[in-house]
């Protein structure tokens, strides 16, 4: 999934000092789970910004609206009409929802409150932690299920890089150092061999990618 | 109240009184409320809430598997107790021409009465004795149920055009033949108070005594002396009645002598603790086989009896060989088991029979429109299972008179056991017991024995109540996060196949995870989101127009027993909320979007909390809301929790 997180209530206020008719609008997937950009952070964004404008003596009317999932261009049809009501969207998706309710919508200006951080997981505590890069070209097989794309800070595929110590990585000493993670989960897995094989160099893919779903 | 699944309380009564929504409205401070509650179904909230046998309570999942069952019985009588007199329940709005007769002003007759007279009928009742209440006036005695509160009752009834006859006895002032002609449905509700004795010699003797004669007599204030040494024979209720009563009319040494053990006697466990702790003695497996005397009753002579429990049901009683024995009595009362009179209506009866034919469960005989119920049909019961006929014998009756089908009667599902591992998380709280005259002073009166709850006493029992069934729901909008599972102080949601899943029947309705459910999919049955939201904005609306901008706004825990001084005073506004763990970030904002000054959260403190975790989690809320109005340049301070 992917995590977000909201942005500094300041630069959120300024994005939108200009309007005085706002839409805000949180998506039901990703940043709901990662709670950061479903139905309840849009009603509290509102009522933030609302009191904030109140306490400045601006006029500022939010308007609230949370879709299933803001990636899709038919979900944001169903609230084209209501959308077309206000001056400006604040959008509580992802960087993905941002755009596609930005190239949808067309002619309402869209701003992100969001910020988009990474692809991840749950870390069963309430958390989540960045486990995927999304290269395209997946390596996992050969490094036990860990991805040293996404959680190697120089992102080696034929690690390690010699800098760890006591098993962290040397750029941020809270962050064991997954090429150690690695080599433990092979050699629990009696999979050792796999690190004497090289990598090959991944083919560097160009933006945007695309999937077309297959007929 | 919709609920999916009965919870226990509700099941067991017989009339399925909703006991959560009256305990809500006590633990809220509202017993104008509860005693509307209430009155929807019973038309005796001051009987039963003194007399009634409390199978509710039996079954109460708090007294199950945490501590003690909530006192729903002593909360029901500080409802009716406490409600201001002309809380009215509201006339019927349809009125039928038709005509219902009603025999018997017992508890069944006139609860069909009140039913009928709501529904918009007009309703004769015929009593033979020169008082309605049936057993509640003359078999109930005074320290168990004062007489005015009876009244008071029946004249609500009447206050609802019911028209009560007494002197009226069917079969020798009124047949029912005339009733059919002069009325389009008959209801028989004439109790069951024809004695049934045992087949001893000396049952002429004088001092011999069967205990619904007794009773009533001492309720109409007849004098009398039973003397120094009483018996009474029987196991019900009825039997220690008649033994404490005559404590109170002099006896020193009352004993009841009972031909079974403890554990078969009819008479509830508590009413037996009573009668000990003010001096009655216990004979079991005692059986009379003769009264003696000379004119007069001077003892009795009795058997030790042999209960053989092994062969089911009751147990077989035999006699133990050479096991008779004597025992002084200058009184003996015989209160072995009752039967209704069913001279008058021998046409309904059994072929041969002295049983009336009951054609279904809602007392239909075998006569079209004419319906029975009640003791005169089961038996004597309780005053509650009383009350229960009587009301299906209304349905039953408009059912019949509109030419409807009569309903087949309701399956409710009713909610499972909590588990221990729920259960061992739930804060344990001691029951309130309400104070009792001492044994010593009280067996010199007919002063009622149980006070009523103080209005403290009442909420803090009412506090106790687990709101089976009232707890967490998921809507269609869960995004699956699992955040419930994660927050859950009783570890209750589950990740479920499409959703995540909270078992009602295990959620204690601390409304944590609704307050941490970032898709808004989890809502409370204890206090459902929409209407929270409109209270919220009705109560802001008020202080903004009221004073804008200088009111203070405030969330207080229904079940705290202190009120802040914060919270106290003028521009101030609250919002009263069944446990604040539900609380969320936006309630915490939105006040003073609307203007407020400060926004104060009242809790009980983390002790006192009936619900784990919940000073935690809205501690958790305030600072995360703290955190937001800094971030839009308002003083987080004004934003605080203040305890009692």
């Amino acid at each position: 999934m992917i995590v977000a997180e909201v942005k500094p209530m300041a630069e959120i206020q300024d994005t939108i000092k200009n309007y005085s008719k706002v839409l805000i609008s949180g998506c039901g997937s990703c940043v709901t789970v990662c709670l950061s950009g479903g139905a309840q952070q849009v009603e509290v964004l509102a009522s933030s910004l609302r009191t904030a404008a109140k306490s400045q003596g601006q006029q500022l009317e939010v308007g609230e609206e949370t879709q299933l999932r803001q990636c899709d261009p038919m979900f944001i049809e169903q609230i084209r009409d209501k959308a077309a009501g206000y001056e400006a969207i604040l959008s509580m998706g992802c960087g993905a929802g941002v755009q596609t309710m930005a190239e949808t919508l067309g002619n309402i200006p869209v701003y992100p409150a969001l910020d988009t951080v990474f692809f991840g997981g749950a870390d069963g505590q309430g958390g989540f932690v960045e486990t995927c890069a999304a290269c395209g070209q997946c390596i996992l097989s050969r490094t036990g299920g860990i991805c040293p794309v996404a959680r190697c800070a120089k992102s080696l595929t034929d690690g390690p890089c010699g800098g760890a110590q006591a098993g962290n990585c040397e750029v941020s000493k809270d962050t064991r150092c997954v090429w150690q993670l690695i080599y433990v989960r092979l050699f629990r897995l009696g999979q050792l061999h796999l690190l004497k094989e090289t990598t090959p160099p991944k083919a560097r893919r160009v933006h945007p990618a695309r999937l077309n779903r297959a007929e | 109240m919709k609920i999916n699944a009965m919870p226990p309380c509700q099941a067991k009564c017989p009339i399925h009184m909703d006991v959560q929504g009256y305990v809500a409205a006590i633990a809220g401070g509202d017993v104008q409320e509860a005693d509307r509650v209430i009155r929807r179904t019973n038309p005796f909230p001051s009987v039963c809430g003194r007399i009634c046998t409390r199978e509710c309570e039996s079954v109460c999942r708090r007294g199950k598997s945490v501590d003690e069952p909530v006192a729903i019985r002593a909360l029901k009588r500080y409802a009716s107790d406490s409600a201001a007199a002309g809380a009215e329940v509201p006339g019927p709005e349809i009125r039928f021409s038709e005509k219902v007769c009603i025999v018997g002003a017992g508890p069944a007759g006139l609860t069909a009465a009140h039913d009928l007279a709501l529904m918009g009928y007009r309703v004769t009742v015929y009593e033979s004795e020169d008082e309605p209440g049936g057993m509640l006036t003359r078999g109930i005695p005074r320290y168990r149920l004062p007489l005015d509160l009876v009244r008071s009752e029946v004249d609500r009834i009447r206050s609802l055009g019911v028209e009560i006859k007494t002197g009226y006895m069917l079969g020798r002032d009124i047949s029912l033949q005339d009733l059919q002609k002069d009325f389009d449905a008959v209801f028989l509700g004439m109790g069951s108070e024809k004695s049934t004795c045992p087949e001893c010699s000396g049952m002429e003797l004088s001092g011999v005594w069967t205990a619904v004669e007794f009773l009533k007599d001492v309720s109409r204030g007849k004098k009398f002396n039973p003397g120094n040494k009483v018996i009474v024979i029987g196991g019900g209720h009825t039997a220690i009645d008649a033994a404490r009563t005559c404590l109170r009319l002099g006896a020193e040494d009352v004993t009841i002598a009972y031909r079974r053990t403890i554990d078969e006697m009819p008479a509830g466990m508590d009413e037996v603790e009573d009668a000990r702790e003010e001096g009655i003695r216990f004979e079991f497996l005692t059986a009379p086989e003769a009264f003696e005397g000379s004119g007069k009753v001077e003892k009795m002579r009795c058997v030790r009896m042999d209960l053989d429990k092994s062969c089911g049901g009751k147990g077989k009683l035999t006699c133990v060989e050479d096991s008779a024995f004597e025992m002084e009595a200058d009184t003996i009362i015989l209160a072995t088991g009752y039967v209704p009179r069913t001279e008058a209506v021998q046409e309904l009866c059994t072929e041969g029979g002295d049983r009336l034919e009951i054609k279904d469960a809602a007392g239909a005989t075998r006569t079209p429109g004419v319906f029975a119920g009640g003791d005169f049909v089961s038996g004597p019961t309780t005053v509650v299972q009383a009350i229960a006929s009587g009301r299906k014998a209304a349905e039953a009756v408009h059912r019949y008179l509109r030419g409807m089908d009569q309903s087949p009667e309701a399956q409710e599902e009713i909610l499972q056991d909590l588990d221990d591992d729920v259960a061992r998380l739930v804060p344990k709280a001691g029951r309130e017991k309400p104070v009792c005259l001492d044994s010593g002073s009280r067996v010199h009166s007919f002063d009622e024995v149980e006070h009523v709850f103080t209005p403290e006493q009442a909420r803090t029992e009412a506090a106790r109540c687990l709101h089976c069934s009232l707890g967490a729901h998921v809507s269609r909008d869960c995004a699956v996060c699992l955040n419930c599972v994660l927050v859950c102080p009783y570890n209750v949601p589950r990740p479920g196949e499409e959703k995540a899943y909270i078992d009602m029947s295990q959620c204690q309705a601390c409304g944590v995870c609704a307050g941490q459910c970032p898709a808004s999919a989890i809502d409370l049955r204890l206090e459902p989101r929409t209407e929270l939201r409109q209270n919220i904005r009705r109560v802001l609306e008020r202080a903004e127009s009221n004073s804008q901008n200088d009111f203070i706004f405030g969330y207080v825990c229904d079940f705290s027993r202190t009120r802040p001084r914060e919270l106290k005073g003028e521009n101030v506004y609250t919002i009263t909320r069944p446990g604040l763990g539900r609380i969320d970030v936006y309630e915490l904002l939105v006040p003073f979007e609307a203007g407020a000054r400060e926004v104060l959260v009242s809790g009980c403190g983390e002790e006192d909390c009936k619900f784990k975790d919940c000073s935690l989690w809205t501690r958790r809320n305030v600072q995360k809301a703290a955190r937001i109005l800094e971030s839009i340049g308002i003083d987080p301070e004004r934003l605080k929790i203040v305890e009692g």
